[in-house]
């Protein structure tokens, strides 16, 4: 196999912090906060990140696959969790430590609990307001109430991130420079 | 596969029985009567080990595990044990729910920020952050985010199967209190006071008209079923109730089995809900209790926690953590070349273990590579020698002596044996020989780590335990068991004689090693029971002096009071396989 060659698009709005492994040809958009300690793996396609995703500590997105691994907008995933899904919609929420192969392809407005671990043995495609939870990983349809509300939180935690991520720790130098 | 452990006995066991000691080691009642050191209390007053069976407890307070408010026990039973503020589970996770409010409408432009209130705009529901279940789906909505459970306390009241239990409790009401009162009549005659409120009402149910049955017996029991009165159900159950063939309707259509609720869902409301997981509602919070615990002799109190919900602090906590030394169990790593005449050695006197021992010799040569492997799946082998550690700490501050000694099939009290190994010689069920050091060896005091001097190790041994060393020291070689090695860290030699004896000191720990022989027919688990006796220096000697137990007594030696007290434990050492198993 031929050795992964590095090219990372990140837009001059994103918050990226230093200590962050990046592996490929990986694009970031504006206004997604990437934690230190974060890791970014683009093993085989590239991986294309959309506006405002908040990726915490530890997160581990590996993209297995020829094809673009795109993640779109404003998808929470928190500490600890992996993700090798090879597209991921809008408004997500993976859990901590939450694990979810690349068999899967997430839509919108999805919800991995804390821990879960998501193996379907085919492809499958989740649903649209899916929540996966305990420790069987059970599956519910949100009915959606009260999702402007936490897409407003969501917006708050990234504004506050972007303000204070900044103060306490390097950022990457070549933002926006490719 | 389990490891190897030490458990603690309590005497409340052998409360009928004539001895302290408990039941041997291969009895299944042997494993009632020993506890792990952290469960177990002590009895001050009463000088002896209490476990969570004997004690009496009763509850200190109540509150809510959400709000951690304390609830008055007078409203606890009008609360139905449940939180009355805003605490409820959701009934599909048994997360707790969250009051939110609704979603403002959606602004026509999608990028642009939406207008949220901060407190929410009404309705206001509740909603599970967990598994995103929301009230809205079991048709809850509320005005007010403040006293849900009061909103909710009509619907609660007003379910057909709260009024039946209430109409249950009217009828009953009379009665309760009419046997209370004639059991509490000292004219009464004691035979009856089994009868009490819960029999009587069985009675009636057993003598109720069936049809299609034989009514016999029935003029007996007539007086007693005339002074109650006969309940009529508010609702006839045959009839109404569950909607049977809806249900069944429902059933059929069902495509997905998380439509139906699950029976841990449902087992918490009534059992005359709908089984669609739609119809789930949510349940107020289960309130907790803080309970205190009396000894069931002189009814001091054992633990007692704070008051304060909020605080895990305890105002009072007598833990036998505390008074009795902490032991664990090691068991050490065969060597790679077992020497054949060590066990030969260890096994002499005793022809049927001499057998054993010999048999495992010459299959010990196989099956060497094996050994580390079966002993971390904590299997033993038939027929071989094993070593094992016992680490003892002392929790006292003050240096305890310390004198093991196996109990022998025919418990004989509290009486020490004097010479000797401490042979197992359970004939029929135990093929194994325990040797332990005999002397008795000092525990340091404890302190605080920096209260430790380096050279410590030799502060306790006085001229006079030398003595008892070197005299345990002819005695093993001359038993060919027991051997003592040297009581100091750093005293290598003597390792081709065994490591029966203390084998290190250090701090408030000492470290003491001990051997097992099993014999050739040995299977199950290896287990016996170990009396512990400790001296120590009683402070005070008055508090103990004139206690009745026969598990300590004293003697007054000198200037201080040296006290002893004994206990029993049982240490597991490991299960052996079966033969077929290790070949």
């Amino acid at each position: 196999m031929a050795p992964i060659k590095d090219k990372f698009t990140i837009h001059s709005k994103a918050v990226v912090c230093q200590d962050v492994e990046l592996k490929g040809d990986i694009t970031i958009g504006s206004g997604t906060i990437v934690h230190p300690k974060a890791t970014i793996f683009a093993i085989a396609g590239p991986i294309v990140i959309g506006t405002g995703c908040i990726i915490e500590e530890a997160v581990i997105i590996v993209n297995r696959k020829k094809e673009v691994m795109r993640i779109g907008d404003e998808n929470l995933f928190e500490i600890g969790s992996r993700v090798e899904c090879p597209s991921i919609g809008d408004f997500n929420t993976i859990g901590t430590r939450a694990r979810v192969h690349h068999t899967l392809r997430m839509t919108s407005y999805c919800v991995i609990g804390a821990g879960c671990l998501v193996v379907p043995a085919e492809e499958e495609s989740l649903e649209e307001y899916t929540v996966i939870y305990g420790p069987s990983a059970e599956r519910r349809i949100w009915s959606g109430r009260g999702k402007i509300q936490e897409l407003d939180l969501r917006r708050k935690h990234a504004e506050y991130l972007r303000d204070m991520l900044p103060k306490f720790n390097r950022l990457r130098e070549d933002k926006g420079l490719k | 596969m389990t490891l190897p452990s030490v458990l603690y006995h309590c005497t409340c066991s052998n409360a009928y029985s004539a001895t302290n000691a408990p039941p041997p080691a291969h009895l299944p009642s042997s494993s009632y009567a020993f506890h792990p050191l952290s469960t177990l209390f002590f009895c001050e007053e009463c000088d002896l080990v209490r476990c969570n069976r004997c004690v009496a407890v009763e509850v200190s307070g109540y509150y809510c595990p959400n709000c951690l408010f304390e609830v008055p026990s007078a409203s606890v039973r009008a609360e139905k044990n449940r939180c009355a503020r805003n605490c409820f589970q959701c009934p599909h996770c048994s997360n707790t729910l969250s009051v939110v409010g609704s979603d403002p409408p959606p602004n026509p432009n999608p990028r642009a920020p939406p207008n949220v209130n901060s407190s929410g705009d009404s309705p206001f529901f509740l909603f599970c952050n967990y598994c995103r279940w929301d009230s809205v789906e079991a048709g809850m909505t509320f005005e007010k985010p403040t006293g849900l459970a009061h909103q909710l306390q009509k619907n609660e009241d007003l379910a057909p199967e709260t009024l039946e239990f209430d109409r249950l409790k009217d009828h009953f009401e009379p009665l309760l209190r009419a046997s209370l009162h004639s059991s509490s009549s000292p004219a009464h005659p004691v035979t009856s006071t089994p009868m009490n409120a819960i029999t009587a009402a069985a009675n009636s149910a057993l003598n109720r008209d069936i049809p299609g049955l034989r009514r016999k017996g029935r003029g007996e029991k007539h007086n007693l079923k005339d002074e109650w009165g006969v309940y009529r159900a508010r609702i006839d159950s045959a009839n109404s109730g569950v909607d049977a063939e809806g249900e069944v309707d429902f059933l059929r259509d069902c495509e997905d089995v998380n439509e139906i609720a699950g029976l841990e869902q449902r087992w918490g409301s009534s059992w005359a809900h709908s089984i669609k997981a739609n119809d789930l509602e949510p349940l107020r919070v289960p309130l907790h209790s803080k309970q205190s615990k009396r000894c069931p002799e002189c009814r001091h109190i054992l633990i007692k926690p704070e008051q304060k919900s909020q605080s895990v602090r305890y105002k009072i906590k007598l833990m036998a953590a505390n008074y009795l030394p902490l032991i664990e169990i090691m068991l050490a790593q065969p060597p790679a070349q077992m020497p054949t005449a060590l066990q030969q050695r260890t096994a002499k006197g005793r022809p049927g273990a001499a057998q054993g021992a010999g048999a495992g010799a010459s299959g010990n040569v196989t099956t060497v590579g094996a050994g580390a492997d079966e002993l971390g799946a904590g299997l033993l082998v038939s027929g071989r020698t094993y070593q094992f550690q016992l680490a003892f700490t002392n929790p006292l501050y003050d240096p305890i002596q310390v004198r093991l000694s196996v109990q022998r099939a025919q418990p004989t009290g509290f009486t020490l044996p004097t010479a000797g190994t401490g042979t197992s010689t359970k004939p029929a069920r135990a093929p194994f020989a325990i040797s332990l050091p005999t002397t008795p060896f000092p525990i340091s005091a404890y302190a605080e780590a920096w209260e430790y001097d380096d050279d410590d190790e030799e502060m306790f041994m006085d001229d006079e335990e030398l003595e008892d060393i070197i005299a345990g020291r002819e005695v093993g070689a001359a038993g060919g068991m027991g051997a003592l090695r040297g009581g100091r860290p750093g005293g290598a030699g003597g390792s081709e004689k065994g490591n029966v004896g203390v084998l290190e000191r250090k701090a408030n720990v000492t470290k003491v090693g001990g051997e097992v022989v099993l014999g050739k027919d040995a299977l199950g688990e290896i287990k016996f029971n170990m009396l512990v006796s400790y001296t120590y220096r009683s402070d005070d000697p008055q508090s103990n002096a004139d206690d009745g137990s026969s598990a300590a007594n004293t003697n007054k030696t000198g200037t201080g009071e040296m006290k002893t007290f004994s206990f029993y434990s049982v240490v597991y050492l490991g299960t052996v396989g079966p033969r077929g198993a290790t070949r």
